[in-house]
């Protein structure tokens, strides 16, 4: 494989705590403190692997909490340790963060994509949600990004009371233009304050007609993935890095790499990682036929599915060979289906895709690996 | 050398669960110096680590002891331990026929329970000398005068000569080995007759092959004497006769009067019956000793390796398993549902539960249970008779004339303040009301007869539930009795499924139909096609509890991190799949195998 990486950076600040969110993160009244920018630039200087990075992508948390002067360092710091050609930079910002002066210079700095974490364009559903902004805002934030940038995402999100809100929030999106976006459905995660609101979620049948509502309303989108739609062409870079198995380099509390085979996590206390940054919390060396499921599985979420020319020529031998058993059985119960060179999911597929992702693993084959 | 008869004295000890059997055992071999303090493990004579969990004595052992009384004697004890627990009724008959005296040991704060009794009838029916021994009386809670009361009620001893003791404490142990020389009588036999040896017990070592626990009535028994099995007519030659002291000690002879063991190289446990009598196989007894039975099972189910591949090694693991427990049986069996597996038959619900343990626990595998059940006799119109033990194989109701099930009559001791619910259960279950007896102000004995199919499924645990744990139960076996018993059908998607097949009462059959399919509709996982799940007798469709088709499964975010840790999750969630049985295109988990036993959980009607 050619050594070139996705970078993903992780800014675990917010102002305030949204409560449905399980990401890593932690709230700050002002801006990101500076500490954290030095062990941050530390971790990126003292990084051991690929020197080329064709992504960057500063997720969070909150990164458009970063003062100018930090994103500064922080893209200085990139530069000076990867060689980044014609790439994709993406910053995730909360609408209420958005100024035309600092768009301007998060232009300025190199930023070529902005992810916009407007979730709703309507109040109650906001409130319901614990967003900070208000409809009002996510607007105001839409038209400075559409200005300045052309290839923008907005991140929504469905199934939150009043659920039928969703249809106009679609429908305000589309008049937004964006190239690209990302409609989550509502999940109840363990360990948030959600968590006890799971009786609140919508009923699968609902789920599944706001899930598809989407792509309706969306019609000039392509829906490349479980919950991404783009336009032709505009898909997310750094995320299809995830969802082929390809290589990545996280930094910053609690962000995951992907380097040669080993999948590793930083220290999640960002104390911790403050005085340490770069040290792992975890580190697993992935089996072959670990990797070989898990690009299965992740490729599975892209409606282009997985094309076999190419399973083949990274692993040299036929998805068939590895899993003949599996896919007969997907195909048969109609969750993926065969298509021009292709395992692809059906609609169905995109539905029950977990379905896939459990037919797929081999528990015992496994453990048989560690033995 | 041999001591003397009148030098003897062989008893065991009656108690319930709890009531600390074990501990006044180690009191007695610790007095007696069996056994050094620092050596004691707690409860020397239980040696299987499911019995020490458990609190339950699962293989008789005896020990001989040397005391020297305060008269100046020296004598021999020998202590019998006998199995606890109602399944093994018949192996306590015979370790009680091989005594000439039992303790009848108390607690001083819970009273006579069910099992006490029941086993305290059978030493006074096979004409022991009983000394009763109240104990715990250090706890604050004890009441010795009510317990000598219902000795002396229940049990219909003379409850004055009671020996009061804390078998915890060493309080009394002196006092009941003076009470065991002098109130015991030693052994009759004669050593010069032919020999006859009772056996009482057997365990299988694997490097001696089985021992044999004998008590020695008539004659004498000696190493390279030939010997010849009674009952079964097997011949063996004796390789080392010995006792346990209570490590394993070879003798050069046994005789009437002792109680030891006999090694003669017989290699599985199936060749010796508890009960059977050795004699000289060149100057054969004319008759044998009284109270042989064979023992059958009363408890069946199936059981089916969760990975269809383990087959081979279940079979092993039976195999082996019944070279130290042969009171349980096993034939291989297949089932449409659950694929090559075996039907076992058990003398109990516990003892079911023992194998069921061992088999996980020391075999390493992972089970697919079936509901237990009793043995159902049929007979046809054709006047042809069977047998069945599973319902499965129960013929067509057209072609049956009638179907009967075996009855018990079981014993119940509780707090009368729960009586009432008891006597709700008992009738819930079937029962016949046979007399309800007040022991004393606070107790109640009831006794009723009921199908032991229905002990079979819940009734124990009812029991304990509706009586705060107060309730303590014994049963013997009284016969089989006709009744209107028809077979449930599960079907699953329209396919009836042999695992889930019962056999019930005619009035009940549709209650229980309803319950079952709508315990099963909460067992069955959402699955990605619809499940029709129907309770039937015969065509009959009873109801219909449908699971509806998994809409939807998947997980909206899957970045960097979520990768690994989605691949573990699956992996998690196909390995609990593993325990699952696939019936048709249906996944059924391990749980639904057994959910008749949960039908009572919801209220009736």
């Amino acid at each position: 494989m050619m050594q070139s990486v996705g970078i993903y950076i992780h800014i675990p600040y917010c102002r305030t705590i949204c409560p449905y969110c399980d990401f890593v993160r932690r709230g700050i009244p002002g801006e990101v403190p500076e500490v954290f920018i030095e062990a941050l630039c530390r971790e990126i200087t003292a990084f051991e692997g690929p020197d080329r990075a064709e992504s960057v992508f500063f997720g969070g948390g909150t990164p458009s909490l970063l003062a100018p002067s930090a994103l500064r360092v922080v893209m200085e710091a990139l530069r000076q340790r990867f060689q980044i050609n014609s790439p994709e930079i993406t910053l995730e910002a909360n609408p209420d963060d958005v100024t035309p002066e600092l768009a301007d210079t998060w232009q300025d700095l190199g930023v070529n994509r902005m992810s916009l974490g407007v979730q709703s364009f309507d109040d109650d559903t906001l409130r319901y949600l614990g967003r900070r902004h208000d409809d009002a805002v996510a607007r105001r934030a839409c038209e400075v990004v559409r200005e300045r940038f052309a290839n923008w995402s907005m991140d929504l999100i469905f199934g939150a009371p009043p659920v039928e809100s969703w249809v106009d929030t679609l429908e305000t999106c589309r008049r937004f233009n964006p190239l690209h976006v990302s409609a989550y459905g509502l999940t109840y995660e363990d360990r948030t304050p959600f968590a006890r609101r799971k009786d609140e979620s919508v009923d699968d049948e609902t789920y599944l007609r706001l899930f598809w509502q989407t792509e309706e309303v969306l019609s000039e989108f392509v829906h490349y993935e479980v919950s991404n739609l783009a336009r032709p062409g505009y898909a997310c870079r750094h995320n299809l890095i995830y969802w082929q198995n390809l290589e990545y380099a996280g930094f910053g509390p609690a962000a995951y790499s992907f380097l040669d085979g080993v999948r590793s996590r930083n220290l999640v206390n960002t104390d911790a990682y403050l005085r340490n940054p770069g040290a792992k919390a975890e580190a697993l060396r992935l089996s072959d036929e670990e990797i070989r499921v898990e690009t299965v599985i992740q490729h599975l979420r892209l409606r282009d599915g997985l094309f076999l020319e190419d399973y083949a020529q990274r692993f040299g031998r036929s998805v068939y060979a590895d899993f003949s058993a599996e896919t007969a059985e997907l195909v048969e119960r109609g969750l993926v289906e065969e298509h021009v060179g292709a395992l692809r999911p059906t609609r169905r597929g995109f539905e029950m895709n977990n379905e896939i992702g459990l037919a797929l693993v081999h528990p015992q084959r496994v453990s048989a690996a560690k033995r | 050398m041999s001591a003397p008869n009148e030098r003897i004295r062989t008893f065991c000890i009656i108690a319930h669960v709890d009531h600390g059997k074990s501990t006044l055992a180690d009191r007695i071999l610790q007095v007696t110096g069996a056994v050094e303090e620092r050596k004691l493990r707690e409860q020397t004579l239980d040696t299987m680590d499911i019995e020490r969990e458990r609190g339950i004595t699962i293989k008789a052992v005896a020990v001989r002891l040397h005391y020297r009384a305060e008269n100046g004697g020296d004598y021999v004890l020998n202590l019998i331990d006998t199995p606890g627990h109602v399944d093994f009724s018949y192996e306590v008959s015979r370790s009680l026929a091989a005594c000439e005296g039992a303790l009848l040991l108390v607690d001083a704060a819970q009273g006579v329970e069910a099992q006490t009794l029941a086993n305290a009838y059978k030493a006074i029916d096979q004409d022991l000398e009983i000394i009763p021994v109240i104990n715990k009386i250090d706890l604050p809670s004890a009441d010795v005068e009510s317990a000598r009361r219902q000795i002396h009620d229940l049990v219909g001893l003379n409850a004055q000569e009671a020996i009061l003791a804390s078998a915890k404490e060493g309080i009394g142990t002196q006092t009941i080995l003076e009470a065991i020389i002098r109130r015991i009588p030693p052994p009759k036999g004669d050593r010069e007759a032919p020999l006859r040896a009772l056996i009482f017990d057997a365990v299988y070592d694997s490097y001696r092959g089985v021992i044999v626990y004998v008590r020695i009535v008539d004659g004498r028994v000696t190493k390279g004497m030939k010997v010849l099995m009674m009952f079964n007519g097997l011949r063996y030659e004796v390789d080392e006769v010995g006792v346990f002291s209570p490590e394993i000690t070879a003798t050069d002879i046994l005789e009437a009067g002792e109680v030891g063991y006999v090694i003669c190289n017989i290699k599985t446990l199936r060749s010796t019956k508890v009960g059977d009598t050795i004699t000289d196989a060149l100057k054969p007894a004319a008759e044998p000793l009284p109270g042989y039975e064979e023992v059958q099972p009363v408890v069946f189910c199936g059981m089916y390796p969760a990975v269809a591949n383990d087959y081979e090694e279940l079979r092993n693991a039976l195999e082996k398993l019944q070279l130290n427990d042969a009171s349980f049986q096993y034939q291989a069996d297949k089932s449409d549902a659950l694929g090559l597996g075996f039907r076992l038959g058990f003398l109990g619900l516990l003892h079911m539960e023992i194998i069921q343990e061992r088999l996980e626990r020391e075999f390493d595998l992972t089970l697919v249970t079936t509901v237990p059940n009793v043995a159902y006799q049929i007979r046809l119109k054709s006047g042809e008779r069977l047998t069945i033990e599973n319902a499965s194989k129960m013929p067509p109701s057209n072609l049956i004339e009638e179907v009967a099930e075996p009855y018990i009559e079981a014993e119940i001791i509780c707090p009368t303040e729960y009586m009432s619910g008891v006597i709700e259960l008992c009738k819930k279950k079937r029962g016949v009301h046979v007399r309800v007896d007040y022991i004393d102000s606070k107790r109640c004995l009831a006794i009723y007869q009921m199908p032991l199919a229905e002990i079979v499924l819940d009734f124990y645990d009812r029991l304990k539930s509706c009586t705060r744990g107060y309730g303590s139960l014994e049963y013997r076996l009284i016969g089989y009795r006709p009744g209107e018993l028809v077979k449930l059908d599960i079907l699953l998607n329209g396919e009836a499924v042999d695992a889930l097949s019962s056999i019930v009462h005619r009035d009940r059959a549709e209650w229980v139909g309803r319950t079952l399919a709508s315990k099963l509709r909460t067992l069955i996982p959402r699955q990605q096609y619809e499940i029709a799940i129907q309770a039937a007798i015969g065509n009959r469709i009873l109801v219909r509890e449908t699971i509806k088709a998994l809409r939807k499964n998947v997980t909206a975010k899957c970045y960097g991190g979520d990768i690994t840790r989605k691949r573990k999750l699956l992996e998690k969630q196909k390995e609990g799949k593993k325990r699952m049985k696939q019936i048709g295109a249906v996944e059924v988990p391990q749980e639904a195998f057994m959910a008749l036993l949960r039908v009572n959980d919801g209220a009736e009607r």
